[in-house]
Protein backbone atom coordinates (compact mmCIF):
# COMPACT_ATOMS: atom_id res chain seq x y z
CA UNK A 1 0.00 0.00 0.00
CA UNK A 2 1.38 3.36 -0.97
CA UNK A 3 1.59 6.23 1.48
CA UNK A 4 -0.71 8.69 -0.27
CA UNK A 5 0.50 11.49 2.03
CA UNK A 6 3.79 11.39 0.15
CA UNK A 7 2.32 13.03 -2.97
CA UNK A 8 4.08 16.34 -3.50
CA UNK A 9 7.00 15.35 -1.31
CA UNK A 10 10.27 17.02 -2.31
CA UNK A 11 13.56 15.25 -1.69
CA UNK A 12 16.84 16.99 -0.97
CA UNK A 13 18.34 18.34 -4.22
CA UNK A 14 21.38 16.57 -5.68
CA UNK A 15 24.24 17.87 -7.82
CA UNK A 16 25.62 16.13 -10.90
CA UNK A 17 28.65 17.26 -12.87
CA UNK A 18 28.37 16.22 -16.52
CA UNK A 19 31.38 14.20 -17.57
CA UNK A 20 32.42 13.84 -21.23
CA UNK A 21 33.31 10.23 -20.58
CA UNK A 22 29.83 9.49 -19.18
CA UNK A 23 28.21 10.91 -22.34
CA UNK A 24 30.31 8.51 -24.44
CA UNK A 25 29.72 5.58 -22.11
CA UNK A 26 25.94 5.85 -22.42
CA UNK A 27 26.15 6.10 -26.23
CA UNK A 28 28.51 3.12 -26.45
CA UNK A 29 26.15 0.97 -24.38
CA UNK A 30 23.20 1.90 -26.58
CA UNK A 31 25.32 1.42 -29.72
CA UNK A 32 24.84 5.03 -30.77
CA UNK A 33 27.83 6.15 -32.84
CA UNK A 34 26.56 9.60 -33.82
CA UNK A 35 29.68 11.87 -33.86
CA UNK A 36 27.52 14.63 -32.36
CA UNK A 37 28.12 12.97 -28.98
CA UNK A 38 31.84 12.18 -29.46
CA UNK A 39 33.44 14.81 -31.67
CA UNK A 40 33.55 18.40 -30.42
CA UNK A 41 34.47 19.84 -33.81
CA UNK A 42 31.62 18.00 -35.48
CA UNK A 43 29.19 19.22 -32.79
CA UNK A 44 30.37 22.81 -33.26
CA UNK A 45 29.80 22.61 -37.01
CA UNK A 46 26.26 21.46 -36.24
CA UNK A 47 25.68 24.56 -34.12
CA UNK A 48 26.35 23.15 -30.63
CA UNK A 49 28.72 24.64 -28.04
CA UNK A 50 30.28 21.21 -27.39
CA UNK A 51 29.15 17.56 -27.60
CA UNK A 52 25.69 17.60 -26.00
CA UNK A 53 24.28 14.79 -23.88
CA UNK A 54 22.04 12.32 -25.71
CA UNK A 55 18.25 12.26 -25.33
CA UNK A 56 18.05 9.71 -22.50
CA UNK A 57 20.96 11.04 -20.43
CA UNK A 58 18.60 12.17 -17.66
CA UNK A 59 18.19 8.58 -16.49
CA UNK A 60 21.94 8.45 -15.85
CA UNK A 61 21.89 11.72 -13.88
CA UNK A 62 19.04 10.33 -11.78
CA UNK A 63 20.60 6.98 -10.96
CA UNK A 64 24.19 8.19 -10.49
CA UNK A 65 23.24 11.53 -8.97
CA UNK A 66 20.52 10.28 -6.64
CA UNK A 67 20.85 6.54 -5.91
CA UNK A 68 18.92 7.25 -2.69
CA UNK A 69 15.77 7.06 -4.84
CA UNK A 70 15.60 3.28 -4.20
CA UNK A 71 15.41 3.81 -0.43
CA UNK A 72 12.94 6.66 -0.88
CA UNK A 73 10.68 4.39 -2.94
CA UNK A 74 10.72 1.82 -0.19
CA UNK A 75 9.81 4.47 2.38
CA UNK A 76 6.60 5.31 0.55
CA UNK A 77 5.61 1.68 0.15
CA UNK A 78 6.99 0.73 -3.26
CA UNK A 79 8.28 -2.82 -3.51
CA UNK A 80 11.43 -2.15 -5.55
CA UNK A 81 11.92 -5.86 -6.22
CA UNK A 82 8.65 -6.10 -8.13
CA UNK A 83 8.62 -2.76 -9.88
CA UNK A 84 8.29 -2.35 -13.61
CA UNK A 85 9.19 0.76 -15.55
CA UNK A 86 5.93 1.77 -17.23
CA UNK A 87 6.85 5.04 -18.89
CA UNK A 88 9.36 7.84 -19.19
CA UNK A 89 8.76 11.39 -20.35
CA UNK A 90 11.19 14.24 -21.06
CA UNK A 91 10.73 17.94 -21.66
CA UNK A 92 13.87 19.58 -23.00
CA UNK A 93 14.60 23.30 -22.57
CA UNK A 94 18.35 23.70 -23.17
CA UNK A 95 21.08 21.31 -24.36
CA UNK A 96 23.33 19.96 -21.58
CA UNK A 97 27.11 19.94 -22.12
CA UNK A 98 30.28 18.44 -20.58
CA UNK A 99 31.33 20.34 -17.45
CA UNK A 100 27.81 21.56 -16.66
CA UNK A 101 26.93 21.48 -13.00
CA UNK A 102 23.35 20.25 -12.93
CA UNK A 103 21.08 20.35 -9.90
CA UNK A 104 18.31 17.76 -9.68
CA UNK A 105 15.11 18.18 -7.68
CA UNK A 106 13.09 15.00 -7.26
CA UNK A 107 9.44 15.08 -6.21
CA UNK A 108 6.69 12.50 -5.86
CA UNK A 109 4.32 13.57 -8.59
CA UNK A 110 1.50 11.06 -8.19
CA UNK A 111 0.62 7.85 -6.39
CA UNK A 112 -2.28 5.56 -7.18
CA UNK A 113 -3.21 2.24 -5.62
CA UNK A 114 -5.79 -0.30 -6.68
CA UNK A 115 -6.43 -3.91 -5.69
CA UNK A 116 -4.12 -5.13 -8.41
CA UNK A 117 -1.40 -2.54 -8.75
CA UNK A 118 0.45 0.48 -7.38
CA UNK A 119 1.39 3.24 -9.81
CA UNK A 120 3.83 6.01 -8.93
CA UNK A 121 5.28 8.92 -10.88
CA UNK A 122 8.43 10.77 -9.89
CA UNK A 123 9.33 14.10 -11.41
CA UNK A 124 12.90 15.38 -11.60
CA UNK A 125 13.58 18.99 -12.54
CA UNK A 126 17.17 19.55 -13.69
CA UNK A 127 18.56 23.06 -13.56
CA UNK A 128 21.81 24.83 -14.45
CA UNK A 129 22.60 28.22 -12.88
CA UNK A 130 19.06 28.34 -11.53
CA UNK A 131 17.46 27.83 -14.94
CA UNK A 132 15.48 24.67 -15.79
CA UNK A 133 17.14 22.72 -18.60
CA UNK A 134 15.22 19.44 -18.51
CA UNK A 135 12.24 17.86 -16.76
CA UNK A 136 11.87 14.08 -16.48
CA UNK A 137 8.85 12.07 -15.36
CA UNK A 138 9.36 8.43 -14.47
CA UNK A 139 6.31 6.19 -14.12
CA UNK A 140 6.61 2.87 -12.35
CA UNK A 141 4.14 0.09 -11.66
CA UNK A 142 4.13 -2.64 -9.05
CA UNK A 143 1.83 -5.59 -9.75
CA UNK A 144 0.36 -6.67 -6.43
CA UNK A 145 -0.13 -10.22 -5.24
CA UNK A 146 2.26 -11.52 -7.89
CA UNK B 1 21.42 14.99 -39.50
CA UNK B 2 19.07 17.14 -41.51
CA UNK B 3 17.66 20.60 -41.05
CA UNK B 4 13.92 20.23 -41.50
CA UNK B 5 11.88 22.53 -43.67
CA UNK B 6 8.34 22.89 -42.34
CA UNK B 7 6.79 23.34 -45.79
CA UNK B 8 8.35 20.15 -47.14
CA UNK B 9 7.01 17.97 -44.33
CA UNK B 10 3.73 16.12 -44.69
CA UNK B 11 1.70 14.25 -42.10
CA UNK B 12 2.38 10.56 -42.61
CA UNK B 13 6.00 11.08 -43.71
CA UNK B 14 8.26 8.28 -42.44
CA UNK B 15 11.42 9.21 -40.63
CA UNK B 16 14.59 7.18 -41.39
CA UNK B 17 14.31 3.87 -39.52
CA UNK B 18 17.13 2.26 -37.57
CA UNK B 19 17.80 -1.48 -37.23
CA UNK B 20 20.11 -2.39 -34.38
CA UNK B 21 22.55 -5.26 -33.90
CA UNK B 22 21.11 -8.11 -31.76
CA UNK B 23 21.01 -7.17 -28.05
CA UNK B 24 23.81 -8.94 -26.16
CA UNK B 25 24.25 -9.77 -22.49
CA UNK B 26 27.52 -7.81 -22.36
CA UNK B 27 25.66 -4.79 -23.76
CA UNK B 28 23.25 -4.95 -20.79
CA UNK B 29 26.23 -5.09 -18.42
CA UNK B 30 27.63 -1.99 -20.14
CA UNK B 31 24.27 -0.26 -19.95
CA UNK B 32 23.98 -1.05 -16.23
CA UNK B 33 27.34 0.61 -15.61
CA UNK B 34 26.60 3.57 -17.87
CA UNK B 35 23.13 4.31 -16.50
CA UNK B 36 23.63 3.28 -12.88
CA UNK B 37 20.64 0.92 -12.97
CA UNK B 38 22.13 -2.19 -11.39
CA UNK B 39 18.95 -4.22 -10.99
CA UNK B 40 20.41 -7.77 -11.37
CA UNK B 41 17.36 -8.84 -13.36
CA UNK B 42 19.20 -7.29 -16.35
CA UNK B 43 22.62 -8.79 -15.78
CA UNK B 44 22.52 -12.01 -13.73
CA UNK B 45 20.66 -14.94 -15.36
CA UNK B 46 20.25 -16.88 -12.07
CA UNK B 47 18.65 -13.88 -10.39
CA UNK B 48 16.30 -13.35 -13.34
CA UNK B 49 15.26 -17.02 -13.15
CA UNK B 50 14.53 -16.73 -9.44
CA UNK B 51 12.31 -13.78 -10.34
CA UNK B 52 10.31 -16.09 -12.59
CA UNK B 53 11.79 -15.12 -15.96
CA UNK B 54 13.49 -17.34 -18.56
CA UNK B 55 16.62 -15.24 -18.32
CA UNK B 56 17.81 -11.66 -18.17
CA UNK B 57 15.76 -8.88 -19.75
CA UNK B 58 16.94 -5.60 -21.23
CA UNK B 59 16.59 -2.32 -19.36
CA UNK B 60 13.56 -0.48 -20.75
CA UNK B 61 15.73 2.61 -20.92
CA UNK B 62 18.28 1.08 -23.31
CA UNK B 63 15.40 0.47 -25.72
CA UNK B 64 14.18 4.06 -25.26
CA UNK B 65 17.81 5.06 -25.88
CA UNK B 66 17.70 3.31 -29.27
CA UNK B 67 14.54 5.22 -30.19
CA UNK B 68 16.36 8.36 -29.09
CA UNK B 69 19.26 7.37 -31.35
CA UNK B 70 16.91 7.22 -34.33
CA UNK B 71 15.56 10.68 -33.51
CA UNK B 72 18.98 12.29 -32.97
CA UNK B 73 20.40 10.60 -36.08
CA UNK B 74 17.67 12.45 -37.92
CA UNK B 75 17.63 15.93 -36.34
CA UNK B 76 20.25 16.05 -33.55
CA UNK B 77 19.10 16.92 -30.03
CA UNK B 78 18.58 20.69 -30.02
CA UNK B 79 15.24 20.74 -31.89
CA UNK B 80 13.77 17.94 -29.74
CA UNK B 81 11.44 19.52 -27.16
CA UNK B 82 9.58 16.49 -25.85
CA UNK B 83 10.15 12.75 -25.96
CA UNK B 84 7.97 10.29 -24.08
CA UNK B 85 7.43 6.55 -24.17
CA UNK B 86 5.44 3.69 -22.69
CA UNK B 87 7.14 0.35 -22.15
CA UNK B 88 4.96 -2.38 -23.66
CA UNK B 89 6.88 -5.65 -23.83
CA UNK B 90 10.04 -7.29 -22.53
CA UNK B 91 13.23 -7.28 -24.65
CA UNK B 92 15.71 -10.12 -24.28
CA UNK B 93 19.30 -10.74 -25.39
CA UNK B 94 19.24 -11.89 -29.03
CA UNK B 95 16.33 -9.64 -29.99
CA UNK B 96 16.90 -7.53 -33.08
CA UNK B 97 15.17 -4.19 -32.72
CA UNK B 98 14.04 -1.78 -35.41
CA UNK B 99 13.06 1.79 -34.55
CA UNK B 100 10.52 3.55 -36.76
CA UNK B 101 8.64 6.80 -36.75
CA UNK B 102 6.24 8.96 -38.70
CA UNK B 103 5.01 12.52 -38.69
CA UNK B 104 1.59 12.66 -37.01
CA UNK B 105 0.89 16.35 -36.91
CA UNK B 106 2.26 19.70 -38.05
CA UNK B 107 1.83 22.39 -35.41
CA UNK B 108 1.92 26.13 -35.96
CA UNK B 109 1.11 28.42 -33.03
CA UNK B 110 2.43 31.34 -30.94
CA UNK B 111 5.50 29.26 -29.99
CA UNK B 112 6.41 28.77 -33.64
CA UNK B 113 6.46 25.72 -35.84
CA UNK B 114 6.92 22.14 -34.77
CA UNK B 115 5.99 18.59 -35.67
CA UNK B 116 4.67 15.78 -33.49
CA UNK B 117 6.06 12.39 -34.42
CA UNK B 118 4.97 8.93 -33.37
CA UNK B 119 7.78 6.49 -32.68
CA UNK B 120 7.99 2.81 -31.90
CA UNK B 121 10.52 0.04 -31.73
CA UNK B 122 9.75 -3.58 -32.51
CA UNK B 123 11.60 -6.89 -32.57
CA UNK B 124 12.26 -9.36 -35.40
CA UNK B 125 8.73 -10.78 -34.95
CA UNK B 126 7.07 -7.40 -35.14
CA UNK B 127 6.25 -7.21 -31.42
CA UNK B 128 6.22 -3.58 -30.28
CA UNK B 129 8.53 -3.14 -27.28
CA UNK B 130 8.30 0.59 -26.71
CA UNK B 131 5.97 3.18 -28.22
CA UNK B 132 5.91 6.91 -27.82
CA UNK B 133 6.03 10.34 -29.30
CA UNK B 134 8.29 13.31 -29.71
CA UNK B 135 7.87 16.98 -30.52
CA UNK B 136 10.46 18.59 -32.78
CA UNK B 137 10.74 22.33 -33.19
CA UNK B 138 11.45 23.74 -36.61
CA UNK B 139 13.04 27.17 -36.98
Amino acid sequence: MLDSNAVGKEYEPFTFEVDRCKIKELCLAIGDNNPLFFDKNFAKKEGYKDTPVSLTFATLMNFWGYPEIWTKMKEIGIDAKKLLHAGEEYEYFEPIYPGDIIKGFVTVESLRSSDTMDIATFKTTFSRDGKTVLIAHMKIVVILGA
Amino acid sequence: MVKLNFNDIKEGDQIPSLTKEPITQIQLVKYAGASGDFNPIHTIPEYAKEAGLDGTIAHGMIVMGMLGQMISNWVGVKPVKEFSVSFKAITRPGDILTAKGEVKRKIENADGKSIAIKVQIEDQKGEVKVGGKAVIKID
